[in-house]
């Protein structure tokens, strides 16, 4: 590897110009990422037109800021107000809003800041030294192992809840279903589009994200209004105790492994890796059932993993020129916009924006959790905002968000319908996140699928015989087997200790 | 008037829902098969090819096959458990938030017709009067500024080409 292009790229990074639009990005990342609804691909995409007039290197350093700055944020309201700004704050809600509801919000938000600077910065340092490798790995995998991949990602996610498997099957199965919406990624034949070509896109992420999370929440809680509101938690420090930091550091470790991993795999990214991160620190805690009740490292880990996950997933984008999530697909177009193409070709032809891009990170990292120790004073009084007019604000900025994608009032009703699909479900018992999680990587596994079935002429069994694949189907076997087993322990054990508590 | 509503008083246990009934569990694996075969119906309906050569039904009929499977699951599993813990039973408010959906697709609706102005401002109104329970005075109050402030966060500021009655 090319030491002094990494060096030079500091030099890049610091240039007060270069300095001056990372502090931008990610202060607006931040703010994006608080406020529900409008996310970092919408905001990036927003932006796109102002970056015409900037020098590349400054352009894609305020992009790739509002990306990771939105990690930071989105964490903000999915602890206080239980209302994930980003889709990969999701999992963290479900321990830090615990936390918060018992007077812990600063040290929630103390450890989710530090978490996600450790995981950032580690998936920086991993970044510049492993990314060749990994691209040549990456490189490797056809389309057999990326329709294994996407089905241990799904599995994984289903087994995470602790509804009924059967019940995130179903809801995984939905969330394919759904993305199948649209014109066929193949054949270009429009599916389930009911004749409108308001569908013919298919469903923008963003959207099902939006009206599953952002309107079903707000529903769901509206249901719910004469429900007293408990008292707003007294804000402790901002900074976690020594019993917190001894909780959470191995799950930031955990987690920063997991984020970089991950975030590295198309379709994978920063909101798979915090799911998968919450699951595997589910699993090697003494006590799951504190999970879901306020457990630290149920912040700590997924936290860690997807700032690791939103830097390690650039590794796609500079290296073999795939995208490897929504955010990355607009940078994508970011990128050819400023008349450079992403690909194997970036690092050697413009070792300056690559390494300037990669190492301003750094700077960016240091920049947020600088802001959000001070900031999270500030966030933590929209708490005392009620709920009854809080809920019709951020309803008006979803929508508008949501109008803001594609300047489509279809999409405004679009959302709405996924809004009572959220609140329906949740009435009945069936998680979003596997719904979700299958949505995103609907169409990479469809493809995949399609393409490997042709590719071994329609003998399903070559998914085993070829090494990457078998090996994939292996661990995927292996989890499907394992994973019921743990969960049929652990669900003996909630029952013990519910009788426990009950008598 | 804020705090003269009384309290309903079967809410007492706020924190866990009411489990829902039988029938509700029934109907969580009823509705997945209603939908997947409605899927499979109209993935017949396109080309489904072969493994070989997969048409653009193919997968659409897969994923609906996955999704009427598990919807019988969860239907067996739940006409034949004793205990229901899986579902939350529907309340007096189910009917505030068919309100509030209808409210937002008739906001969706009028949005590109009247420009957003207006539409968000009695959006803003009619929620925080009915649905937050807010004072007149300040549910109007939040209404107009709220809507100010969308106005210039998204048309000044981000320059989102939102649909538009009042231009500078």
């Amino acid at each position: 590897m090319d030491f002094s292009s990494v060096l030079s790229g500091f030099s890049v990074a610091f240039e007060p110009q270069n300095l001056l639009f990372c502090l931008i990005g990610v202060t607006v990342g931040m703010l994006i990422g608080v406020l529900p609804g409008l996310g970092p691909a919408a905001t990036i995409a927003i932006l796109l037109p102002i970056t015409y007039t900037l020098e590349p290197t400054a352009a894609v350093i305020m992009l790739a800021g509002i990306f990771y700055g939105a990690q930071y944020g989105g964490t903000i309201t999915s602890v206080l107000l239980r209302m994930p700004g980003e889709a990969s704050t999701v999992v963290t809600a479900l321990d830090g809003h615990a936390l918060a509801r018992r007077g812990e919000a600063g040290p929630a938000l103390g450890v989710a800041a530090i978490a996600s600077f450790i995981g950032g910065t580690a998936s920086i340092l991993l970044l510049t030294f492993i990314a060749p490798a990994l691209a040549g790995v990456a490189l490797a995998f056809g389309p057999a192992e990326y329709t294994v991949l996407a089905l241990i990602g799904i599995f994984l996610v289903g087994t995470l809840g602790s509804g009924s498997l059967w019940k995130s099957a179903a809801a995984a199965a939905l969330g394919l279903l759904i993305a199948t919406v649209g014109l066929d990624p193949l054949l270009g034949t429009p599916r389930f589009t009911f004749g409108t070509d308001q569908l013919a896109d298919g469903i923008d992420f963003t959207i099902v994200a939006m009206g599953l999370f952002g309107v079903g929440e707000i529903l769901y809680n509206l249901e719910h209004r004469d429900r007293p509101q408990p008292a707003v938690p007294a804000f402790g420090r901002a900074i976690p105790s020594r019993l917190h930091w001894l909780r959470s550091r191995m799950a930031i470790l955990r987690g920063s492994v997991t984020g970089f991993v991950l975030g590295i795999l198309p379709g994978g990214g920063a909101t798979m890796s915090s799911l998968v991160s919450y699951a595997v620190e589910k699993r090697v805690a003494k006590d799951p059932s504190r999970f879901g009740k306020g457990a630290v490292e149920g912040v700590a880990g997924p936290e860690s993993a997807n700032n690791a996950a939103a830097t390690s997933s650039f590794i796609p984008l500079l290296t073999l020129g795939i995208p490897a999530n929504a955010t990355m697909a607009v940078l994508f177009g970011a990128l050819m916009l400023q008349g450079i193409t992403p690909g194997p070709g970036l690092m050697t032809e413009h070792p300056d924006v690559f390494w300037g891009v990669v190492n301003s990170m750094y700077v960016g990292n240091l920049l947020l959790l600088a802001l959000s120790i001070p900031l999270i004073g500030v966030f933590v009084r929209m708490l005392r905002v009620r709920p009854g007019v809080l809920a019709p604000l951020t309803v008006v900025i979803t929508m508008l968000g949501v109008y803001s994608i594609r300047n489509n009032a279809f999409d405004m009703l679009l959302v709405v319908g996924l809004g009572l699909l959220g609140y329906g479900m949740r009435k009945l018992g069936f998680e979003p996140g596997p719904f979700v999680l299958a949505f995103v990587l609907g169409s990479l596994l469809e493809a995949s699928f399609r393409r490997s079935m042709r590719l071994f002429g329609g003998d399903v069994t070559e998914f085993v015989q070829r090494p990457v694949s078998g090996t994939l189907v292996a661990i995927l076997v292996l989890t499907a087997v394992v994973v019921p087993l743990l969960r049929s322990v652990r669900s003996r054990q909630t029952a013990a200790a519910e009788r426990a508590a009950a008598e | 008037m804020a705090g003269t509503e009384p309290e309903a008083p079967e809410e007492e246990a706020f924190e866990e829902a009411r489990p829902g009934g039988r029938v509700q569990a029934v109907v969580a694996g009823v509705l997945p098969v209603a939908i997947g075969a409605f899927a499979a119906w109209l993935a017949f309906g396109l080309r489904i090819g072969s493994l070989t050569d997969p048409g653009p039904g193919l997968w659409p009929l897969i994923v609906a096959g996955l999704l009427v499977a598990c919807g019988v699951g969860i239907a067996i599993i739940a006409a034949t458990a004793k205990a229901h813990h899986g579902t939350e039973a529907f309340t007096k408010g189910a009917f505030a938030v068919l309100c509030a959906a209808g409210a937002l697709a008739v906001y969706a609706s009028l949005f590109e017709v009247v420009g957003f102005e207006v539409p968000t401002l009695l959006l803003l109104f009619a929620w925080l009067r009915f649905l937050g329970r807010e004072s007149w005075l300040s549910s109007a109050v939040i209404a107009v500024v709220a809507t100010a402030v969308a106005y210039a966060l998204f048309i000044l500021g981000l320059g989102v080409p939102l649909p538009h009655i009042i231009a500078f």
